[in-house]
Order: C-alpha cells, then structure tokens, then sequence
C-alpha cells in the first residue's frame, strides 16, 4: 500500500513540476521544478526497485546535467521574467498531435503488458549494479562503447573549442598572455 | 556482523531512526559551531566562548535564540519563492544523505516502553545496497542550495557565489567519485555495511593502507564538497562578502549552517566507514566508540586545517582539481584495477 | 658621508632581507617539477604543526592569552594619564592639597577651576575643585606641577558614563576616606624619581 501512494504521490508531483517547467515565464522557476521533477523520477527507480538507477539518476540528471543548465543561466537575469514570441503556429500543431498520440499509446500500453516479456531477466542473487553491470557488458557491449567515444569525442571537441582562442585576452586584446599566466602559476 | 540474527526491521523503527538522526545530528551541527569556535580559538592562544554556561557550552542556546528571534528580512527585487527555499534544500540534503550511512548502533527498545517496546532500532535508516553512492548523490544534489540562493537574491555577490558552487561543486563531484572508486573495486560492493565487513582485521586491515592516495583524494574532495576552509571560496568573505549567503538572516541562515555542519558529519563519517575501518572493534575498544573516535577525528582535522591553512585562489582550485587531482585519481584507479588483476 | 650616499634616499634597503624564491619556472617540465616538490617538502605539515603546538601550549603550559577583560585587567604603567586622582595625607586623612591654585594657572586647557577661602582655623580650605573632562586633554601638567602630589593621574581609563560631570567633582576624585590605607602613593608623571634620595646634594645656599 505504502508503493501505490507514493507511486501516487510522485507521479502528481513530477507531472506539476515539469508542468512549471514548461508554463512557467521565470528562467529560475523553470529549472528549479525541472530539477525537483528529476529528483522525484528517481524516486520512481526506488520503487521498482532498481536502486543503481535510481542513484544515478540522482547524480547524473540532478547533480550535473541541471547544474549545468544552471551555470549557463548566470548569464540571464534570473530574476525577470523572459518574454516568449511564437510565431510558427505549425510547430505547435505538430508538437501538440504527437504528445496526444504519444499519451494514447502509454494509455494503450496496458492492453498489451501481457506480452511483453523481459528479454534478460535479472539475475537472482546478484546485486543492483551488478546487474546493470552484466546487461551492460554483454548484450549492450558495443553501444556502450560507442557510447563512451561519442562522449570522449564530445570532450576533445569542447576542449578545442573552449581553448582555441584561451591565449587571447579578451579585456585587454593582447595576444599572448601566456607570460602572465605562467607568472600566475608559479606562484601555485 | 551476521544480518540473520538481526531482528525484522519495522517501518517503526526506520521513523524513530529517522527522528534519531534528526534531532542529534542538528544538535550535532549546532554544537560543531561551538567546537569550531572552540578549538579555532585554541589555536591562536584564545579562550574561545566562556561567558553563556560553564566554558561557554550553552552559547550554542544563545546562538540558536538569537537565530530565531532575528528578523527574517527577504530582499525586494529577489524570486522570493525560490530564495526561501533554497535553504531548506541545504538543510534537507544534507540530512537525506544521512539516511543511508550508518550513524550509531543498532539497539532494541526496552519492553516497558510504552507503545514502542520491542522495536528494533538499525543502524541505518534506509539499508539499501548502494549506500555510498546515494550519499554521493544526494551530496550532489546539495549544490541546488548555495546555487538557488546565490541566484534567486538578485545580488551581484550572490550570483559569483552560486557560479562559484556550480563549478567547485561539480568539479569535485569528480574526484570524490574517482577517489571512492578505488576502494569500492577492493570490496566488491558499494554497501557501507560491505565497507565495514571487509576491515574487521584490525588496524591492519583498514583500507587507508592499501588506498593512501584514494583517502587523501577523498579527504581533499570532501573539503571541497562541504565547503570547508582551504576551498571556501562560496563564500570567501574576503572576496565576495558572504557568497550565496550575503542575502540572508536569522534562520535561514541558519538553515545553510546547520546542512553545513551536517554535510561535514557526512563526510567525516563516510572517511571513517570507508577508508578508517567502521565500527569494527580495535582490541579492547568497542565499535561504537572506535566509529566516534574516528569521525570525532576527522571533524578536528577540518577545524584544525581551517586554523591552519589560507584560502586558495579559484583558478588555483580549478587548476588542482582538473590538472592534479582528476589525473592522479584516474591513475590510482588504473593501477588498483592492474593489481586486481594480477 | 659622501655625496653618492647621501642622495640615496631608499632608505633601509640596504639592510633589507630578501627571500629566496625559487626561479620562475619556464617549461612546462620545470613548472611540473616545482609542483611536485613543493607538494612533497611538506610545508603544509609543518603549518599544521604549528597551529597545533600553540593549542597544546595553550591548554596545558599556561600560554593562554586570553584576558577576560571586565574581570581581569592588564597592568598599565604608571605614567598612564587617566581620570585624575585627589590624594590624602596618610597620617590625618586630610586631603593634601594646600589650595595653591597652580594646576589652576598651568591648566593649558583651562578645565580646573578652583575656589578657596579661609576656614575657622584660618587654614585654606578648597571650597569647589572640578576638573572639566570635556575639555581636558589629559595632559599630566596638573599633576607635575602640584607641589604636594595632590593631585595625580589615577588608573581610572574606564570613563564611560552618562555625563561627564560624575567623575569631575572634588568629591569623585578623591580617596574615600575609608579606603585610606589601600591608597597608593603616586610613582607617575611629576612624582618623586625612584633614586631620588642619592640626587639630594647640599643646596647652594648651605655655605
């Protein structure tokens, strides 16, 4: 009984939190809900059970990606309200029709549960991550590692990009500020 | 420890638990303020508070009286919404990490209580097998506290307070996982209670010898994460006023400060289960004094490094933690894996 | 003292230390090399030794510098120039000062006011002696001047008070009657040098 309120309980939250999300005109409203709603989706990893993903869920989503949606907000003022012109009414259409087909077929999902059948069961007797760990290192082996390139390239290109231009100095437009730096450090 | 003998645990007894972390790690945090001023005043030749009871311990009371009883004042032009929440989160996160760590020993109550006699009491609220990560992860979740607060006050000293926990806070959410990783490849598991079990050999057995760089990454992350003095930089009076907090009063302020001293009871608990041996018995000590002896340490130790150290700048702390510590962690975790294999 | 020397004006630079830092390293290996071995030298450790070698003095070797200030106070010298004192003769209890008007007349400030008159035993009397703190400057010419160290500098520095005028009356300063024998004799600003009694020589009239 306790699963089924706070299954309850979670889903009225996440869904008025990403509601916020989205309705809301306050850059500082909208992430904090967003940040709460991916607290609470964790929650839902609690209740089924998958603790790991639930973690991870927590460290991931919550504790890096929001923070650096967060980062990137220092640069607006947090505290007006933004100003949204949408012109394209066709968007809205497109965007609107598949959220209603995509809520049929979660509502539909019921119908057809029965058939659907875990194809790797997990494992008795071993331990939440170890699970993930074996699904992850045999059936999914080649997608994770393309997985962890794409993310490796990812981080060489944003090395590059950030650093491309680190040796210019934007306040006083000189080139070559290594000398300062390099006194900077030494000093370290 | 042998989880057969161990009695059922009821919802009961997770409730009281519950209670039981609250209300003695807020005093905890409460009276860590006075030690802080305690021993910070030790250092330089001060007596410290002496005036509010004998040798000042009820100043912590006064302290709290004058948090209460201040006027709560919330800035005009802020999000007034998310500025009063924003403590809270400090506060709430700080303690929902505590959920997962063993925090004292289990115990049955007596019979002749009424009501709740005979409800066992665990050592941890919620006994779930991924302890270490959840605190992590609730650890990370607490950068939304300095981070709101800074940007919701609509103050310039606010905003580089809440950039400043943005990077600091994800940063060394890097190394503390890197440094952590090492030790949870030696036992296998990433239970606290697996953590225990595999040092019960005595001094020797502790995991601090086999990790010294892990415990000293982890020491130095965990600096880091609680916002202690070598990396203060959230709120470095010196620089920024008072960082995310320049905003607030009375007990809001309140709030940061006691999740302050509740992440740094974390942290000094997860140093000790992981790294220092647990609450195994150490010759004629028992455990429950061996765990408090430990975290009792590496709480002196943060205050000890505060009276010791000065501030480093904050491209000095980038700088360490991407170029020296990440690397270093990365390495360590390299070759713990290479003799595992071996 | 030639010339050359005399024009050079950065005074005290010549005596001054320098600290020898270690040259600023170039490439990218020496700068990794300082790292390593300043991490390594173990500075850290020693400030950590210090802060808690002062503890341990503090607590246990008495080395605690803690005054309690409104329950304890320091020793101050005894040419401090605080809140004046009117002194009594020890013999008697009679006040010592013999009317005589000169802090009065020296009194750079003009702050001391005082009126005398004959009393029955045709004796000068003080009938008011204030001292106006509002525009006393402290400057100790009262008490240097006084020919019978009457009037002195007490020990008073605590003047914080609702008016001044609670410690300006002939009354205030003066030592409680009952208080007489824990009366100190004056050793400040005018009084009698400590080897006074080798400096005595034959006066010039004496022969």
């Amino acid at each position: 009984m306790y699963e089924q309120i706070a299954f309850y309980l979670f889903s009225v939250l996440t869904i008025g939190l990403f509601l916020v999300t989205v309705l809301s005109k306050n850059l500082l409203y909208a992430m904090t809900s967003l940040a709460a709603g991916m607290v609470l989706v964790s929650g839902f990893f609690f209740l089924l059970g998958a603790d790991f993903l639930g973690v991870v869920q927590l460290i991931v989503y919550v504790g890096a990606v929001m923070a650096l949606y967060a980062f990137a907000m220092m640069f607006f003022d947090a505290t007006k309200d933004t100003k949204e012109n949408n012109t394209n009414g066709s968007w809205i259409f497109l965007l609107g029709g598949l959220t209603a087909l995509l809520l049929v077929m979660m509502f539909a999902a019921p119908i057809f549960s029965e058939s659907v059948v875990a194809s790797y069961p997990s494992v008795e007797g071993a331990t939440n991550p170890q699970n993930v760990g074996m699904v992850l290192f045999t059936k999914y082996l080649i997608p994770f590692e393309v997985a962890a390139v794409m993310l490796l390239v990812a981080m060489i290109a944003g090395i590059i990009l950030a650093g491309k231009k680190m040796d210019h100095s934007l306040t006083t437009n000189e080139d070559n500020i290594e000398v300062k730096t390099l006194s900077k450090e030494e000093e370290l | 420890m042998e989880a057969a003998v161990l009695p059922e645990v009821t919802s009961a007894g997770v409730i009281i638990k519950a209670i039981i972390i609250l209300a003695v790690i807020a005093a905890i945090a409460g009276f860590g303020t006075f030690i802080e001023r305690k021993v910070l005043a030790f250092m330089q030749r001060r007596l410290g508070p002496m005036h509010v009871g004998p040798y000042g311990i009820l100043q912590l009371v006064a302290d709290g009286i004058k948090l209460f009883t201040k006027e709560d004042i919330v800035p005009q032009h802020s999000n007034k919404i998310i500025f009063k929440i924003a403590p809270v989160i400090t506060a709430a996160t700080a303690f929902i990490a505590l959920a997962s760590v063993p925090v004292f020993p289990d115990f049955t109550i007596p019979q002749w209580v009424p009501l709740l006699g005979g409800v066992f009491v665990p050592s941890i609220a919620a006994d779930i097998n991924i302890g270490i990560l959840f605190v992590l992860g609730m650890m990370a979740a607490g950068l939304y506290g300095p981070l709101l607060a800074g940007m919701a006050q609509a103050n310039k000293w606010g905003i580089i307070g809440s950039a400043r926990t943005a990077i600091q806070f994800l940063s060394y959410e890097v190394v503390t996982g890197l440094s952590i990783l090492a030790p949870i490849m030696l036992v296998g598991s990433l239970s606290l209670v697996d953590f225990n079990t595999y040092q019960t050999g005595g001094l020797t057995s502790w995991i601090l010898w086999q990790q010294p760089v892990a415990f000293v990454l982890f020491l130095i992350a965990g600096f880091a994460e609680t916002n202690r003095t070598p990396f203060d930089l959230l709120e470095h009076e010196a620089e920024i006023i008072s960082g995310y907090a320049t905003e607030y009063s009375g007990l809001r302020w309140g709030l940061f400060f006691i999740g302050e001293y509740a992440n740094m009871v974390t942290v000094s608990i997860l140093a000790a289960v992981v790294f220092m041996g647990g609450y195994n018995d150490l010759g004629f000590l028992p455990g429950w004094l061996m765990i408090i002896l430990k975290i009792a340490f590496v709480f002196f130790f943060m205050l000890w490094v505060r009276a010791s150290w000065p501030h480093i700048r904050p491209d000095q702390l980038m700088w360490l933690c991407w170029k020296v510590l990440m690397p270093i962690a990365v390495i360590n975790v390299v070759i713990t894996g290479l003799f595992m294999m071996v | 003292m030639s010339l050359e020397e005399f024009k050079n004006r950065n005074v005290g630079q010549q005596t001054y230390k320098m600290v020898q830092s270690d040259p600023t390293p170039k490439t990218g290996k020496e700068q990794f090399e300082q790292v390593v071995r300043r991490a390594f030298k173990g500075e850290l450790f020693v400030g950590l030794y210090v802060t808690l070698r002062e503890m341990i003095n503090a607590l246990f070797r008495g080395e605690m510098h803690t005054i309690k200030y409104p329950f304890e106070k320091l020793p101050i010298s005894p040419r401090y120039r605080a809140i004046h004192d009117m002194l009594r003769l020890l013999e008697s209890g009679h006040y010592r000062c013999i009317g005589c008007g000169l802090c009065e007349k020296i009194c750079i400030s003009n702050c001391i006011k005082m009126d005398t008159r004959y009393d029955e035993n045709q004796r000068k009397e003080v009938s008011e002696y204030t001292i106006n703190f509002g525009r006393c400057i402290f400057c100790g010419y009262c008490a240097e001047v006084c020919p019978e160290l009457a009037i002195v500098h007490g020990a008073r520095y605590e003047t914080a008070s609702e008016q001044r005028a609670s410690f300006s009356l002939f009354e205030d300063m003066l030592t409680p009657i009952d208080a007489l024998k824990l009366q100190q004799e004056y050793d400040g600003f005018g009084a009698i040098s400590p080897n006074a009694d080798q400096n005595i020589k034959k006066t010039p009239l004496a022969y």
